[in-house]
């Protein structure tokens, strides 16, 4: 008889990072932006950026939604371990200035679209 | 023998086969490591299948090997003659393909030596195969020699463009180089084989390139400037011109993207001008008919004729593989060949019938005997070459060509069997009829354009006399040709070696030939830079992408959504009935001649084999040919 081990298997309970449900996950998801957002001033300050407070907190912003989609539990739970670490060695300063002003990309030229800029550009 | 078995895989055949091959390396040099035949050896493939792992061959008197001193039998074939095995394929590929009596043997046994007995060049158009075919590097290219080796290279599979033919090539590719190039087996059109300016014309790619565009400056310097600027500057051009006279022309190379592309943008711009350099008489029903200006039997039904009549045309130097299939069939099926024109050495014979037009009009006429033996034939052919109708008399040669296969058809046993065909010479002449652009620059020159966009135009054709008084001319090209040189604009683009193009032979097959390697500096491919300056234009074409072109190309004729497949002409019936343009010339009495007469002329006839180094030393090598006194003098 297979299909009972088949049926078994599809709902096997999975082993959590973290969070248990999805409250938990939104907590954790919750209070990591909040450190950020505390954070923000003294990055700006110890890294001597220039940028504002206002800017940098909009950015945070910016990154935390660009995960939004993310329903997974496990996958939340592995984006705020990473977004902890990032966040310790930003406040200790292992980073390096450019490190941080990476999350703004602003020397990162954008890839043409249309084909005239394609063209011009000699790419594909 | 009834019953007998043959045995390849028993031991006793390998034995044998190991003692062969100890045979042969005890006369072979073991220099592999410095051989351009390494990794695609045929002898070293043998020899690791069924070779022995150890030698016996001991030199005990210290004489050393045979050793054969090399032959120098012109610039292209490299002959290191002391790695030969006396297979004789060069020797059979002479005198059997190309026609040419000009390898032998001398000697017997040991002392057996393959050569030209007096020193003298290979001269034939189809030359280079006898690299490909030698099993070992006794006979090796001289251009590639000691470049790379064959794992070292990708192989991109092309179409070659030198001629109408339409040859399947590989394109041997490293480091963004074109290193060699290799026919590829095509049983319909080049069969194994390719001819020399395909082959050797290559190093043309590196040389006299447009790597930027150019402007002319007012001072009438060309000076080399971005894309930006260049293309504004021709929407000036095209701002200050009178739209109904912008004209466009087609080269001799360019691919059907690009055509389309020029066509397309020109008619939006509200021009109807558009034509390709090399003429085709626009008399009865033109070149609405597909049959009236393609190769209707197509290249393998050469094969099936019995009797070839070719009218103004060296097709030997034309499309060299067409006359490799003629021959071909010359030598196997008994066919005959009878040729009016010059009389050229076509390495075959042929019933001569002079160069005067009188006699095709006899012809036409039924008096002549020819045209009794055009009616008993079975499968005649007439191939008309292009070369003979560029001049003002083309259209009265064309017309009364097409008497003469409406006449040979009344009696012909085979209803679907098309008499009439066209050898063209340039590659992109078939594709340019069918999507409607004009023959010829006769029309051209009447509407006295304002404004003309030379599409890899080289011929030099036209001068600044042609052209309304302060006319603007664009060259978009990949060589500085003649074209460049009257240009005020210059865009530079592809190569055939660097772009996904598609072709169509003078059979009406079109073909895909693939990039090998990116384009030159600022070059960019064809149908880009009109898509891009069309943009500019504000009559942006609705192509993105190489797909959409093709989709564009599928809506204008079905035959170029088919490529590799050769769709069968009809109407060709009816387009003799047709009459649009009633001929005006008469009294033609121009000797009807092709141009290229000797292989001196075949090398260097396009902007790729003219800025060859190699089809120069070939050149040059054959004015020296000529003075030796041993060397056998064309027939001409």
């Amino acid at each position: 008889m297979a299909s009972p081990r088949i049926v078994q298997q599809g709902i096997k309970q999975v082993k959590p990072l973290m969070s248990v449900d999805r409250t938990e996950a939104r907590r954790r998801v919750l209070n990591l932006y909040k450190a950020w957002y505390r954070q923000i001033p003294y990055v700006v300050k110890d890294f001597y950026l220039p940028i504002t407070v206002k800017m940098g907190r909009d950015k945070v912003r910016e990154l935390f939604l660009k995960n939004k989609h993310v329903t997974d539990i496990r996958i939340i739970d592995m984006l705020v371990i990473k977004g902890q670490m990032d966040l310790v060695e930003t406040a200790n300063i292992w980073k390096q200035r450019n490190h941080v002003m990476m999350f703004f990309k602003d020397t990162v030229n954008p890839k043409p679209k249309d084909f005239l800029s394609k063209f011009y550009e000699g790419q594909e | 023998m009834k019953g007998m078995k043959v045995k390849t895989d028993s031991p006793v055949t390998r034995k044998a086969r190991e003692g062969v091959m100890e045979f042969l390396l005890v006369n072979h040099p073991l220099d592999c490591p410095i051989c351009d035949q390494g990794g695609e050896c045929d002898l070293q493939d043998q020899s690791m299948a069924f070779g022995s792992d150890r030698s016996r061959f001991t030199d005990n008197a210290f004489t050393g090997k045979r050793a054969v001193e090399d032959k120098n039998i012109g610039p292209l074939i490299k002959t290191i003659m002391t790695r030969c095995i006396h297979c004789t394929r060069c020797i059979r590929f002479a005198s059997e393909v190309a026609g040419v009596d000009d390898l032998g043997t001398s000697g017997r046994g040991s002392d057996m030596q393959v050569g030209t007995y007096v020193e003298k060049m290979f001269k034939s158009e189809l030359s280079g195969n006898v690299i490909d075919l030698c099993p070992v590097g006794a006979l090796t290219s001289k251009p590639y020699a000691f470049t790379t080796r064959p794992w070292e290279t990708r192989r991109i599979e092309s179409i070659d463009v030198m001629d109408a033919v339409g040859s399947n090539i590989v394109v041997s590719m490293r480091t963004n180089e074109v290193m060699r190039i290799l026919p590829r087996l095509n049983e319909d059109i080049n069969e194994e084989w390719i001819s020399d300016k395909s082959r050797f014309a290559y190093d043309g790619l590196k040389r006299q390139r447009l790597t930027t565009p150019f402007v002319r400056n007012n001072s009438g310097e060309l000076v080399a400037t971005d894309w930006e600027t260049a293309l504004f500057d021709i929407a000036q051009r095209v701002k200050d011109a009178n739209p109904a006279t912008i004209a466009g022309v087609a080269g001799g190379q360019a691919d059907l993207e690009a055509m389309v592309c020029l066509k397309d943008m020109i008619n939006r711009l509200g021009s109807e001008v558009l034509c390709t350099e090399e003429a085709f008489p626009m008399i009865n029903s033109g070149t609405d008919f597909r049959s009236n200006y393609v190769m209707n039997t197509t290249i393998a039904g050469i094969e099936e004729s019995d009797l070839v009549f070719l009218v103004g045309t060296n097709p030997r130097l034309e499309g060299s593989l067409v006359n490799a299939r003629i021959r071909k069939s010359w030598v196997h099926n008994e066919m005959c060949v009878v040729l009016l024109g010059a009389p050229v050495d076509l390495s075959y014979d042929y019933q001569y019938l002079g160069d005067s037009f009188s006699v095709l009009k006899e012809i036409a006429d039924g008096s002549h005997p020819i045209a009794k033996a055009l009616a008993d034939a079975d499968k005649p052919m007439i191939i008309l070459g292009s070369d003979a109708i560029q001049h003002n008399n083309g259209s009265l040669i064309l017309d009364t060509v097409k008497r003469i296969a409406k006449n040979t058809k009344k009696s012909l046993n085979h209803p679907d069997w098309k008499v009439f065909n066209v050898l063209h010479r340039n590659a992109s002449q078939v594709g340019a009829l069918d999507m409607g652009y004009k023959p010829g620059m006769d029309s051209l020159k009447c509407d006295k354009p304002s404004l003309l966009f030379l599409l890899g135009a080289d011929a030099d054709k036209l001068n600044n006399d042609d052209l309304h008084g302060n006319a603007g001319v664009i060259y978009i090209g990949s060589h500085g040709d003649a074209g460049a040189q009257m240009a005020d604009v210059v865009l530079p683009a592809a190569a055939y070696t660097e772009k996904d193009a598609m072709y169509v032979n003078t059979e009406g097959r079109a073909q895909v030939g693939r990039q090998a390697v990116s384009p030159p500096g600022m070059a960019r491919h064809d149908w880009k830079i009109i898509r891009a300056l069309s943009e500019i234009l504000g009559v942006s074409l609705p192509y993105d992408k190489l797909s959409d072109v093709r989709g564009r190309l599928a809506e204008i004729s079905p035959t170029f959504d088919r490529p590799g497949r050769v769709e069968e002409t009809g109407f060709d019936n009816v387009s003799d009935d047709v009459t649009i343009d009633k001929i005006t010339h008469t009294g033609a009495t121009a000797p009807v001649v092709p141009a290229l007469l000797k292989l001196r002329d075949f090398y260097m006839t396009d902007p790729i084999s003219r800025s060859s180094l190699t089809m120069a030393k070939c050149v040059q090598a054959y004015d020296e040919a000529e003075a030796n006194p041993y060397s056998k003098p064309e027939a001409i």
